[in-house]
């Protein structure tokens, strides 16, 4: 691949960007008690045929942000630039054209295709809303061409959604999304409905269209192990915010912040072995709601490490704190809210935790020791006896 | 909250009047040569085809294949809870003995709900929307067991606290959609558990949850199985997910078993080509396949390995041996002659007419 220079190779770049939902509350006259904060203070980069992999949990704002990204939503502050243009200062052409350029593949291959449309017709939908991309003439061929890239037979091109399988449908959503020759997809957990046999199939077609069409890829998805496969960087969200970002090998074999770590525990390893070794679960419970994120560190209510440090030997533990109802975690965990911070070898690894060099100790063994979790909810072991 | 829960004895509730004792080991549900037929537009199919498996005391066994192999199918046979268009053939299902698809079918649901629970694939949407979680407990509670309002909301509550809902009696009286999928995931399991049944049958359980959640309950179903020495089964399409869990396999392909092993055996050497490959497309954290572990090199990475193509439809399974079209060790025996499930090893069988290759047999 060409060297560019560092600058142009950006295809999408968001900084600073938030999204948050009025809370209503009564029946008929809704009033609004508050805020969810989605997405709050997101800074992410996308390079040119490059793949960033977005990570976290169910209700993290992954697909609030993708809809921001891709023009369903306006954002509540932050700037989305899309080839170092700000898409809120551009012409309203310009910003159909930007629409254009970033395309979205949906989540649910069984819910996102209009069950009463054809193929063809589904495939052909994004023409209707950029008619210049494709001239009329020539659009059947357009949509025979795409069926045949992403792996469909075009002859295929009269029947219903129903008539296909899941994969095939993913394929069908995929198929939508190049219609108008995006540069970018944002792809929301492509594969998440998919069975294991058919992700991959998924993937590598993702793959091979990148090669050969150049697309960079924003791909979200809530297992690290399905994103260790197709992304070169890697951010992870917490509660509307990136608490760790770095090329693919940083972020797994030196991950910086305990809830990557956490997310790694939780990644099914098929080996009987292994798991019975590593009966560890880091994660317990739900993330809670961000309409009313804890304070300090938004992860202390959920966090491992803290709970290690309050209860360890250190001076953290000597200064540690009960949080309402939750566990004693150090004082800085509870009331200061830590901001990315680089980590060692690429300046672009960075992780949003006050002990970073606490977490990437223990991370030399890529799962900390069971011994060291105090875990409530993990005592009794569920193989044992 | 921690509860110490033995078997039939719950605090304050009686044991059920026919609860028995689980030993582990004791044969539970066995079902044997079972057939299910779809009556469809294109004539009849047949969706499960000769299967049988047996569930223990205190043991787990999963049910692996892909969508469409005919897990769900046979697990609703089992439960008597067959839609109108389907029904079974061949075969028996015997519960403790007792052939529950002799019995009327009123008497062999009455059997289920007593001693055979099961958590629907769709269970996440199960719940109905307009009744509190807490009601729809009690309801069923006080329909199934005959208790008082009071007793069901106790019992309700503590069923909650079994599955590790936080602040349980507080939350019993919000709505589903208050509910994270995992918590509603818990519920229903809550709800299966009701009636301290002796064999709890999930399917997909975790399938629509996240990885954390689906590792949180996957280690609920362990722990509940291992304290009430229940026979489990665990159905799904992800060798990943079971591999921590499980006791046994056994790989569902075009509505019958194609290998039955104990899980240590199968993934340290499937015997079975189909195994193997389901094996291998379970995505892996370690390895990225490729030799390109620099992301700054511009180089592709290299493919996932995939089970090529899609399972047949029933009504459309191959000749000979099912698997062929997608099988990357099929010669052209395969085509014509269908491998019956035969032992290949002490504890293991497959129907691969190669198993003993795959096994590191010296043939071929
Ligand atoms: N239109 C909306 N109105 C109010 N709240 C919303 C809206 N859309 C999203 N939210 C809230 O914002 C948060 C982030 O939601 P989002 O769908 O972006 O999460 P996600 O990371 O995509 O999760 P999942 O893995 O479940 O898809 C959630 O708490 C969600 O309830
Ligand atoms: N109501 C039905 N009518 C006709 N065929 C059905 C019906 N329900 C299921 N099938 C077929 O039976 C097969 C097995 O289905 P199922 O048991 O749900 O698969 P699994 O649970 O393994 O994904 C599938 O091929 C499916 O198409
Ligand atoms: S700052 Fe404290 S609570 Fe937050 S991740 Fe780090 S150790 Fe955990
Ligand atoms: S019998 Fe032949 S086609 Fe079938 S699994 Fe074995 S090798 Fe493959
Ligand atoms: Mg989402
Ligand atoms: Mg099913």
């Amino acid at each position: 691949m060409a060297e560019e220079g560092p600058k142009d190779d950006v295809v999408l770049e968001v900084r600073d960007l938030a999204k948050s939902y009025p809370v209503r509350s009564g029946v008929v006259l809704k009033r609004t008690v508050g805020q969810v904060q989605a997405v709050d203070g997101v800074s992410l980069t996308l390079r040119r045929g490059r793949t960033l992999g977005l990570v976290g949990e169910s209700g993290s704002g992954k697909s609030t942000l993708a809809r921001v990204l891709v023009g369903i939503e306006k954002p509540t502050r932050g700037t989305v630039l899309v080839d170092g243009e700000d898409v809120s200062t551009m012409s309203r052409a310009a910003r159909r054209e930007l629409r254009r350029s970033v395309q979205m593949v949906f989540q649910d291959p069984y819910t996102s295709l209009n069950p009463r449309m054809s193929v063809g017709d589904i495939v052909a939908e994004p023409f209707r809303i950029h008619p210049d991309a494709v001239p009329a003439g020539g659009r059947r061929q357009a949509v025979a061409e795409l069926l045949e890239l992403v792996g469909l037979d075009p002859d295929h091109v009269n029947r219903y959604p129903h008539q296909f399988s899941g994969g095939q449908r993913q394929r069908i959503g995929i198929a939508r999304a190049l219609a108008v020759k995006p540069r970018v997809l944002v792809c929301d957990e492509p594969v998440s409905a998919l069975d294991v046999s058919v992700q991959g199939q998924v993937i590598n077609l993702l793959a091979d269209l990148q090669d050969e069409l150049g697309l960079s890829y924003l791909f979200i998805a809530h297992d690290l192990a399905v994103v260790r496969h197709i992304a070169d960087e890697v951010a992870v969200m917490y509660l509307g915010r990136v608490v760790e970002q770095g090329v693919d090998r940083d972020v797994y074999d030196a991950s910086g912040h305990p809830y990557t770590r956490a997310l790694l525990s939780a990644v099914p390893v098929p080996d009987p072995a292994a798991q019975a070794d590593d009966e560890v679960l880091l994660l317990d419970g739900d993330p809670p709601s961000p309409a009313d994120p804890p304070s300090g560190c938004r992860f202390h209510t959920r966090c491992w490490l803290a709970r290690q440090l309050a209860s360890g030997t250190g001076p953290e533990a000597a200064d540690a704190v009960e949080t309402d109802g939750g566990p004693r975690v150090p004082r800085r965990c509870a009331t200061d809210d830590p901001v990315l911070v680089p980590l060692g070898r690429h300046d672009a690894h960075a992780a949003a935790c006050h002990f970073v060099g606490a977490a990437t100790a223990v991370s030399a063994a890529r799962r900390p020791d069971p011994a060291t979790v105090p875990d409530p909810a993990t005592v009794p072991d569920p193989r044992g006896s | 909250m921690e509860i110490e829960i033995q078997a039939g004895t719950e605090a304050g509730v009686p044991a059920p009047e026919t609860a028995q004792e689980r030993t582990v080991g004791t044969t539970l549900l066995e079902v044997s040569d079972l057939a299910v037929e779809f009556r469809t537009d294109d004539g009849t199919v047949r969706a499960v085809d000769g299967l049988s498996y047996r569930v223990e005391a205190g043991r787990t066994l999963a049910l692996v294949g892909e969508s469409g192999c005919g897990k769900s199918v046979s697990s609703l046979a089992v439960m008597g809870l067959l839609p109108a268009t389907a029904h079974v053939v061949a075969g028996q299902v015997r519960y403790r003995g007792d052939d529950l698809l002799a019995m009327p079918r009123t008497r062999h649901r009455a059997h289920c709900g007593r001693h055979v629970a099961m958590v629907f694939q769709d269970a996440l949407a199960a719940l109905n929307p307009v009744h509190t979680v807490g009601y729809q407990l009690t309801e069923s509670l006080r329909a199934r067991a005959g208790m008082s309002r009071r007793e069901s909301r106790r019992r309700a509550v503590e069923l909650l606290d079994l599955v590790k809902v936080p602040n349980a009696a507080q939350r019993i009286d919000e709505y589903p959609h208050q509910f994270s999928g995992g918590m509603r995931q818990r519920v229903m399991i809550a709800s299966a558990l009701a009636m301290d049944p002796d064999v709890l049958i999930a399917d997909e359980p975790t399938t629509a949850l996240d990885v954390t959640v689906q590792a949180q309950v996957m280690r609920l179903l362990a722990e509940i199985q291992a304290e009430r020495q229940m026979g489990l089964v665990l159905i799904t399409h992800d060798l990943g997910v079971v591999a921590g869990v499980a006791d046994d396999v056994t790989v569902m392909y075009a509505g019958r078993a194609v290998e039955r092993s104990a899980v240590r055996d199968l993934y340290a050497a499937p015997a079975h080509p189909y195994t193997r490959s389901l094996l291998r497309s379970v995505p892996r954290l370690g390895t990225r396949d490729d030799g390109h572990d620099d992301a700054h090199d511009g180089a592709r990475r290299g493919r996932l390995p995939v089970v090529p193509g899609r399972p047949p439809s029933p009504g459309h399974v191959p000749s000979g041996c099912p698997f062929h079209p997608r099988c990357d060790m099929a010669r052209d025996v395969c085509a014509t002659d269908r491998p019956p499930l035969a032992e290949v090893a002490a504890g293991r069988s497959s129907a691969c007419h190669f198993a003993d290759e795959l096994l590191g047999g010296d043939r071929g």
